[in-house]
């Protein structure tokens, strides 16, 4: 169908790309530079900024210990729910199914800055304060639409004769679901729960109004240098977030090929 | 569908019972309180007495609130028209691309909407700040620095490059559906390319190009850490009041009322979005 694209698609759609990687094409090219002045093109290849990185303990601490950790758990406990309520979602038909899940990908379209607002002042008013628990439970709810969507497209597309195959062969509904579809939605899963991961490791809107002075993560960490100039060791902590996030949306684009991406 | 996938047995209800809670205990219960507490009365010395009051909403009306709200709708309408003109041609090619391109294409579009929107924002600092990309070249040419940040411009270049893709991936599946008969048939009875893409292409994909643009302006009218780096204390818009009505002047009876509105409003936008989502789907069924 190529021939029917008119002359001009083609150069726009390029300078758009270009528009779009341009911001994570200089921070990854800034992060490989000697100068401290956010220098692009870099005139001299060095690893300074990373090191810089790995000797602020602070900064370390809110990559590994905060956000990475944080990320794992939000995709854990993001998953099991999501798939459990997916599986609820696609193999029954009651009333208010429809409703149900507009109810469950809410988040998706509740800009999260409101979300966090609200989550901040329930948190203040029950005297709970902000904490990495606290912004789990947050997190939870804004991942957990990403694995019900991948696993009901995955659902959606599994062919229920596989299961009923498996019931003629004696096993009961919940065997046959666990032994046939199961293993066949795997891929689904994983994909929700990558996406989750990514969700909670990026986030920042949430994370800024509840993460307690004790679980700031990398987003917000590398905002609050920005606000206050920080050195280009900010270049290569977001490189590493470009480089971890990359891989991951690699992985599932080519190893799953899911039908959802968002 | 095959009826026997299924089955109305009541077990499986149960499945979805853990997320309802979930979502009920920490998603419904925060908005419900602060719909509450913008009824509530601002106290100086205790942020908010029980005392019920409609003020909270009344205060917004002065000129101040006003500037801000006019601002920050204003923005988000430039920021959606200008993903509109950058996302549609990119979703028609990634739509009409060949399968190893496309995913490519989407691959690309993806990752960026993953990376954390502090970092994206970050590369425009390094590009338009004052001894920035832009400012380098021109001043490497003999001519004075621009203020390229900390304003409006900013913000919305800012916008529109974190939000794109919230235009592309629903018009992109929208353009998907479409079938591309409809287009050589067009072409073959004489329509040049713009008649087609007026006549069919756009018609078409209304629902797509509309769910988009609900996506982008509920994003851009909410925004609030690419107006604080990009647009710094001149830009304020009402993300930012949110902010610092909250975490910083504890004037939380009147930000609630804020985000109460924007709440309705994004729900408004929400709903129309899945409605329309679902739409398309039923037709791509019965078709």
């Amino acid at each position: 169908m190529n021939h029917q694209m008119p002359a001009f698609l083609k150069p726009f759609v390029l300078l758009t790309y270009v528009l779009l990687l341009a911001p994570l094409v200089i921070v990854v090219a800034v992060s490989f530079g000697a100068s401290p002045n956010y220098q692009f093109p870099p005139t001299e290849l060095s690893l300074r900024w990373y090191r810089a990185f790995f000797g602020n303990a602070e900064f370390v601490r809110a990559f590994f210990s905060v956000s990475l950790v944080l990320g794992l758990l939000a995709a854990i406990f993001a998953t099991l729910l999501g798939t459990i309520a997916a599986i609820g979602l696609v193999r029954f038909r009651f009333r208010g199914r429809e409703a149900l899940e507009a109810f469950f990908l809410a988040p998706l379209f509740i800009p999260e800055i409101l979300f966090g607002a609200a989550l901040y002042l329930t948190y203040a008013r029950l005297g709970i304060r902000p904490s990495m628990t606290s912004l789990l439970f947050g997190h939870i709810v804004v991942c957990a639409p990403f694995v019900i969507r991948n696993v009901t497209a995955g659902l959606v597309g599994l062919d229920p004769r596989l299961e009923e195959a498996g019931m003629s062969l004696g096993a009961n509904r919940v065997q046959a679901f666990i032994k046939v579809a199961l293993p066949l939605i795997q891929s689904s899963i994983i994909s929700g729960f990558i996406f989750a991961f990514i969700i909670s490791f990026s986030d920042i809107n949430l994370a800024l109004f509840i993460a307690g002075p004790n679980s700031t993560t990398l987003p917000v960490y590398i905002f609050n240098l920005l606000l206050f100039e920080g050195d280009p060791s900010v270049a290569a902590a977001s490189t590493l977030q470009i480089l971890i996030v990359g891989l991951l949306i690699w992985l599932v684009q080519f190893l799953f090929r899911p039908r959802t991406f968002v | 569908m095959n009826p026997a996938a299924r089955s109305p047995r009541p077990y499986w209800t149960a499945l979805v019972v853990p997320l309802a809670l979930y979502l009920a205990v920490f998603l419904v219960i925060p908005f419900i309180n602060i719909i509450v507490l913008s009824f509530h009365t601002y106290s100086p010395t205790r942020i908010w007495t029980s005392e019920l009051t409609t003020a909270n909403y009344v205060d917004l009306l002065d000129a101040s609130f006003m500037s801000v709200l006019l601002r920050t709708l204003r923005l988000g309408l430039v920021c959606t028209v200008i993903c509109m003109l950058f996302g549609y041609p990119l979703a028609y090619f990634l739509a009409r691309a060949e399968r190893r391109v496309a995913l490519i294409g989407l691959f690309f579009l993806v990752m960026p909407l993953m990376v954390s929107a502090v970092i994206r924002t970050f590369g425009w600092l390094v590009i338009l700040g004052r001894n920035g990309l832009v400012n380098g070249a021109i001043t490497a040419f003999g001519l004075d620095r621009l203020p390229l940040l900390y304003n409006e411009t900013a913000v919305v270049i800012g916008l529109a490059n974190v939000f794109v893709p919230f235009m592309v991936l629903p018009l992109m599946a929208s353009i998907e559906r479409i079938n591309p008969a409809l287009e050589e048939a067009a072409r073959n009875l004489g329509a040049s390319w713009f008649q087609t893409f007026r006549r069919v292409i756009l018609p078409l994909s209304l629902p797509g190009l509309i769910s988009g643009c609900l996506l982008v302006y509920s994003a851009a009218i909410s925004a609030f850490v690419v107006p604080m780096l990009m647009g710094g204390a001149r830009v304020r818009v009402i993300g930012r009041l949110i902010y610092d009505q909250l975490l910083i002047s504890y004037q939380w009876p009147n930000a609630s009322a804020i985000a109460t509105l924007l709440v309705i409003a994004t729900t408004c936008f929400a709903f129309a979005v899945l409605a329309l989502m679902r739409r398309s789907a039923r037709q791509e069924q019965s078709a």
